[in-house]
C-alpha cells in the first residue's frame, strides 16, 4: 500500500492566515501530530510576500499596497518578494528525516520541484528545475520556491503562476531607479511566463489542483488524502497570525 | 556614518547592506544584512550582525571573522557566501 499524506485545499485566505497555517503545520508535523502534508491555496486579498531577510521598506511600496488593497507579509523562508495574485500556491511540510527528502538542501529543492514539474506536465506544460529555486518553461520562470528547515522539519512553499500583471506588480514593488522602470517591466515580461500565456487560456483553480495532486503523488509515489487542519493546527494558526504575521513588529523587522 | 550597498553575489542573490560605521577608526557600529538569499538557520543572520558589531572594516579581517562565525554557528548559505558578504560590506566604505 502506498504511503498516505494529507492534502489540504484552502482558498481565499489572507496573507497572514496563509503564512500562519504553514507555520502551524510545521509545528504539528514536527510533533508527529500529523502526516506529511501538501497544501494548495490562494490569497484574498492579493498580497506581496517578502523573504525573511528582505527589508520591507526597501522592497514594497506600502502606500501603493494600501491604495490597491494589497496585503503584505514577511515569510519565514528566505528568497525574494512575490506578488501573489493569479496563482496557485503550494506548500509541503515533511520531516527532515523522511527517506524521500534529500539531506542536501539544493537536492531537496529539486526533488520537491519535481512534483510541480510533473503537475505541469499533466496540463501539457514542459518545464525544468533551475537552481537555486526556480522552475522554467521555455526558458521563462513559471514557478518560484522557498524552503526552510526548522524543528527537524522541512517547509517548502512556492507559486505556480497562472497569470501575471507585471505593471501592477511593479506598482507594488520598489523600483531602485524610476528611470529604469519601463526597462525592468520589459525585462520581467521577457523572463516570466504563466500557465495562461503558455496554454492560451485560463484554467480553473480546481483543474490546477488536480494536476498538482497527481504531480506530488507521482513524484513521491504516495497517495494524497484530502483532509483538514487538526484542532491544534487551527489554534496555532490563530496564534501565529496574531503574534507574528499580522504584526508590525514581524513585518517591519528588517 | 551611514552607508548602503547593493551587490549581486556572483552566481548568487542580491545582497543589500545597511551599515553605520565610525569614520575615525572604521569600526562597524551597526549592520543590517538584507536580500533575497537563503540562510539556515534563518535566525543566524542576526547572530552575524551582532557579532560583527565593532569589527574593523578591513577585508581580510572581516572575511576571516565571517568565516569563523559561519563555522562556529554551523550556518549554511544559499545564494550568498562569506566572500560575497565581505564584498557587500566593504562596498559601503566609500
Amino acid at each position: 500500500m502506498k504511503e498516505q499524506w494529507r492534502l489540504l485545499i484552502t482558498e481565499d485566505n489572507s496573507a497572514y492566515t496563509n503564512m500562519a497555517m504553514d507555520r502551524a503545520e510545521l509545528v504539528s508535523i514536527s510533533r508527529k501530530k500529523a502526516p506529511p502534508t501538501v497544501r494548495f491555496f490562494t490569497w484574498k486579498p492579493s498580497a506581496i510576500s517578502i523573504g525573511y531577510f528582505q527589508s520591507l521598506k526597501e522592497e514594497v511600496n506600502l502606500d501603493a499596497c494600501k491604495d490597491l488593497g494589497v496585503d503584505y507579509v514577511r515569510r519565514i523562508t528566505g528568497g525574494g518578494a512575490v506578488f501573489h495574485d493569479k496563482e496557485l500556491t503550494y506548500s509541503i511540510v515533511i520531516p527532515e528525516s523522511h527517506r524521500q527528502i534529500p539531506k542536501n538542501i539544493i537536492k531537496s529543492y529539486e526533488r520537491i520541484c519535481g512534483a510541480i514539474i510533473k503537475g505541469l506536465k499533466q496540463i501539457k506544460i514542459e518545464s525544468k528545475y533551475v537552481p537555486i529555486n526556480d522552475i522554467l518553461s521555455k526558458g521563462k520562470k513559471i514557478s518560484g520556491n522557498a524552503q526552510t528547515r526548522k524543528e527537524k522539519t522541512v517547509l517548502q512553499h512556492g507559486t505556480i503562476i497562472m497569470d501575471v500583471d507585471v505593471e501592477k506588480m511593479f506598482s507594488l514593488l520598489i523600483v531602485p531607479n524610476e528611470k529604469i522602470r519601463d526597462k525592468l517591466i520589459s525585462d520581467v515580461k521577457q523572463r516570466v511566463t504563466s500557465v495562461k500565456h503558455i496554454l492560451g487560456e485560463e484554467i480553473s483553480f480546481k483543474k490546477a489542483c488536480d494536476a498538482m495532486k497527481i504531480g506530488f503523488e507521482e513524484e513521491f509515489n504516495i497517495e494524497l488524502i484530502k483532509g483538514d487542519l487538526t484542532g491544534e493546527e487551527i489554534e496555532l494558526t490563530d496564534k501565529f497570525e496574531k503574534e507574528f504575521f499580522s504584526t508590525t513588529e514581524w513585518n517591519h523587522r528588517r | 556614518m551611514k552607508s548602503y550597498s547593493i551587490y549581486k553575489v556572483p552566481n548568487g542573490k542580491l545582497l543589500k547592506i545597511f551599515l553605520e560605521y565610525n569614520e575615525k577608526n572604521n569600526n562597524i557600529e551597526s549592520l543590517k544584512i538584507t536580500g533575497d538569499f537563503f540562510a539556515y538557520p534563518e535566525e543566524s543572520i542576526e547572530t552575524i550582525e551582532y557579532k560583527l558589531k565593532n569589527a574593523q572594516l578591513k577585508r581580510e579581517f572581516l572575511l576571516e571573522k565571517i568565516n569563523s562565525i559561519i563555522k562556529e554557528n554551523q550556518i549554511k548559505f544559499i545564494g550568498l557566501n562569506a566572500e560575497g558578504l565581505t564584498e557587500g560590506i566593504m562596498m559601503c566604505l566609500k
